[in-house]
């Protein structure tokens, strides 16, 4: 774990640019009781009140540092990521940045205007038409009439709603209200914007959309905030990140590096769990006639291994007890990847391959899924396995099984290993 | 370039820079405030047939139960200058003004509560919305008291013209001591729920549904009670326009003016304390 040892004040300065937003020394405190949270919440109104409040280092009974000085700054028309594990503070210092919440140390300097992509359609009346609907969510997010019938066409282009613009939003499908509510918030022109994990709504087409929408307000000079999850989604869009764990800062850097120091964190503390957890599954069903005993990875020759390794072969077995011979078993596997964007690689059904199903003997026996080149790029993974039959009837399931793929062959820079050959064709005559 | 700048020392050290944005903010929350207003009044109305006429269903209830109690001599009140039902039903829809001004600004942040913990806005925008809600359902019930007037065939002052001073003084004084209390109704939930407990005792010791006792325990807290003269005032500027408590009207009105800025400075500088706790 790395530390920033410059004062990020003098880093920006140094630089020459134009400072648009510095967080200094930032702290804030939390109350985990309840009822002590209202006891401190009326103390602190009444000190704010009597003008007593003044900046706190010390935590009271029960509380706890969210955010605990935190340093960054931000560059006219750079963007920066806020990326940490749920919890690390990163929506509590987007809503000090955004004026929601008070600091209780330090301070933050914002020039400019500076607005939410938080909330999709906060304010939205069901009731109401889209067209009624826009004004009223526009005016919340700081604009007057004139600027928002300037502006009206374009969010209703960018929301592809015209068809649907003087009917109650209530009869919108989710992600036509999600559509809308984002461009409402797109086209306020920022010079800040901050947005927090709103990115995942609506379909991949509108997805794309929304990338292009905020490259153009980038080239226009408008920075972003950004809190995600997704590696990509930081990658592509910010500069710089802030790394926070547990409220503190771990690393303000580009975005790259920090991601990369994300990402062996997050490898490392998976890596305790997959020692943690035994491989053998616990029976979720144990009257059924078909019941996973334990998961195991094994080589090409049957022996056990404790990883696959890319572009080797490999098996996953799944030691499998029956009470009595079954015909027609159908074994899925989905394999999650459990570093990055958490997305599904792989989705198979034995069925859905052969059009064969597996007869299971009675007694012991092994169902393997042989993988004559194991395609995976190393890193962690999640098998969900299931044992069932058709029409839709589970013998038994089996979601965490979590392994790990090591480098075996080369695949650097691939997003998976592909079995191949080169070879030359001279033409025949 | 504007700069802003979050720090935790408390706004009101710098007593002007705060009514400067407190100024500001109000005026950025006129346009915003009247957008919600007609959402609200919208959403409400376009829901039910029946409208506004719900609107007047309980105060109307109440008056016509009281007529009957009275004129069949279950109750016995006193005399009064009009018609009983008249006196009551102009009473109640004062009293209910009064009452709602007072809920207002707990209302404001009950429902609008999606919003302030999302989005930074001019949070007066939220009592003028509710302010506008108010006005609007006071103007319905007048109506319908106009109605009763013609009905009853009561006869008005030309004092009439002032009364809508009167009224504004008596929603000022509910909204001055709703915002006072915006710390504890949102962090304490009794609090909230002992409302309709101590606004129902209040009920009893303003004199809507009785005329103004003279003599008895009770007219000594009636009379302490800064709703009677204000809604005694109102009352009286609407039909016989002979005031019988102008100087503590006034009194009254001038305490509700600093307390209405009082209420306010409260109300701003607890709202980023509220929002931490309801997000």
């Amino acid at each position: 774990m790395a530390v920033i040892s410059s004062d990020p004040f003098t880093r920006a300065k140094d630089s020459g640019d134009d400072v648009i937003l510095a967080v200094e020394n930032i702290s804030k405190r939390f109350c985990r009781n309840l009822k002590y949270a209202y006891v401190y919440g009326l103390r602190d109104i009444g000190a704010e009140i009597l003008g007593i409040r003044q900046e706190s280092d010390k935590i009271r009974k029960h509380e706890f540092w969210a955010l605990r000085d935190i340093n960054f700054a931000v560059k006219r028309g750079e963007s920066i990521g806020l990326i940490g594990a749920n919890g690390s503070g990163k929506t509590t210092l987007l809503r000090i940045i955004g004026g929601l919440f008070k600091p209780d140390r330090g301070r933050v300097r914002i020039k400019g205007r500076v607005a939410a992509l938080i909330a999709l359609g906060a304010g939205f009346n069901p009731v109401l038409t889209g067209r009624e609907n826009v004004f009223i969510n526009m005016s919340i997010l700081g604009l007057s009439k004139r600027e928002i019938q300037k502006k009206f066409e374009e969010v209703i282009d960018f929301a592809d709603v015209w068809d649907a613009i003087d009917s109650p939003v209530r009869t919108y499908s989710s992600g036509m209200q999600a559509r809308l509510g984002f461009a409402c918030a797109i086209h306020t022109e920022p010079d800040i914007l901050l947005i927090d994990e709103v990115l995942s709504v609506g379909d991949a087409r509108f997805r794309a959309k929304c990338y292009r929408k905020l490259a153009d307000l980038r080239q226009n000079g408008t920075s972003f905030i950004l809190v995600s999850h997704s590696a990509n989604a930081v990658l592509n869009i910010c500069d710089t990140a802030v790394y926070l764990s547990k409220g503190q800062l771990i690393l303000w850097d580009n975005s790259q590096d920090v991601m990369q120091c994300y990402e062996a964190d997050l490898l490392a503390a998976s890596k305790q769990d997959l020692q943690q957890h035994p491989r053998p599954a616990k029976a979720n069903n144990p009257d059924s006639e078909l019941l996973i005993s334990s998961v195991v990875l094994r080589d090409g020759e049957d022996g056990s291994i404790p990883y696959l390794y890319s572009g080797q072969a490999g098996k996953i077995s799944l030691l499998c007890e029956a009470r009595r011979s079954l015909e027609n078993v159908n074994v899925s596997l989905v394999i999650r990847e459990l570093t990055g964007d958490n997305t599904t690689v792989l989705s198979l059904d034995s069925l859905r391959d052969d059009q064969i199903a597996l007869s299971v003997p009675m007694g012991q026996s092994e169902i393997q899924f042989v993988l004559p080149y194991c395609g995976l790029k190393p890193g962690l993974y999640n098998a969900k396995l299931c044992l069932n039959t058709k029409p839709y009837y589970v013998y038994d399931l089996y979601d965490h099984f979590r392994f790990e793929v090591k480098p075996g062959a080369s695949i650097v820079q691939s997003e998976y290993y592909q079995p191949r050959q080169w070879q030359v064709v001279s033409p025949k005559h | 370039m504007k700069e802003t700048i979050y720090t935790p020392a408390s706004q009101i050290t710098k007593p002007l820079q705060l009514l400067r944005a407190m100024v500001t903010d109000l005026g950025k929350s006129r346009e915003l405030a009247w957008r919600l207003l007609l959402r609200n009044l919208r959403g409400q109305y376009r829901q039910s047939f029946l409208g506004v006429f719900w609107a007047l269903v309980p105060p109307a209830l109440t008056a016509i139960g009281l007529s009957f109690a009275n004129s069949s001599g279950i109750l016995r009140i006193g005399q009064t200058d009009i018609p009983y039902p008249a006196y009551v039903m102009l009473g109640i829809v004062l009293w209910e003004t009064f009452r709602d001004s007072l809920k207002g600004p707990e209302t404001a942040i009950r429902t609008s509560r999606p919003l302030l913990a999302q989005i930074k806005f001019p949070h007066e925008s939220m009592i003028l919305t509710q302010l506008g809600e108010i006005l609007f359902n006071l103007l319905v019930k007048l109506i319908f008291v106009v109605i009763i007037f013609l009905v009853f065939k009561v006869s008005v002052s030309w004092t009439l013209l002032i009364a809508p001073f009167a009224f504004l003084s008596l929603i000022l004084l509910g909204t001055a001591i709703g915002l006072l209390l915006v710390p504890i109704t949102h962090l304490i939930e009794d609090v909230s729920k002992s409302m309709d407990v101590i606004l129902t005792v209040w009920f009893f010791l303003t004199p809507v549904v009785y005329p103004m006792p003279t003599q008895g325990r009770l007219a000594f807290f009636i009379q302490l009670n800064p709703v009677t003269s204000l809604l005694m005032t109102a009352r009286e500027l609407v039909t016989t326009g002979q005031v019988t408590q102008g100087s503590a009207f006034l009194l009254v009105s001038f305490l509700t003016i600093l307390l209405l800025l009082l209420g306010w400075i409260v109300f701003r500088l607890s709202i980023p304390y509220l929002v931490e706790r309801i997000s």
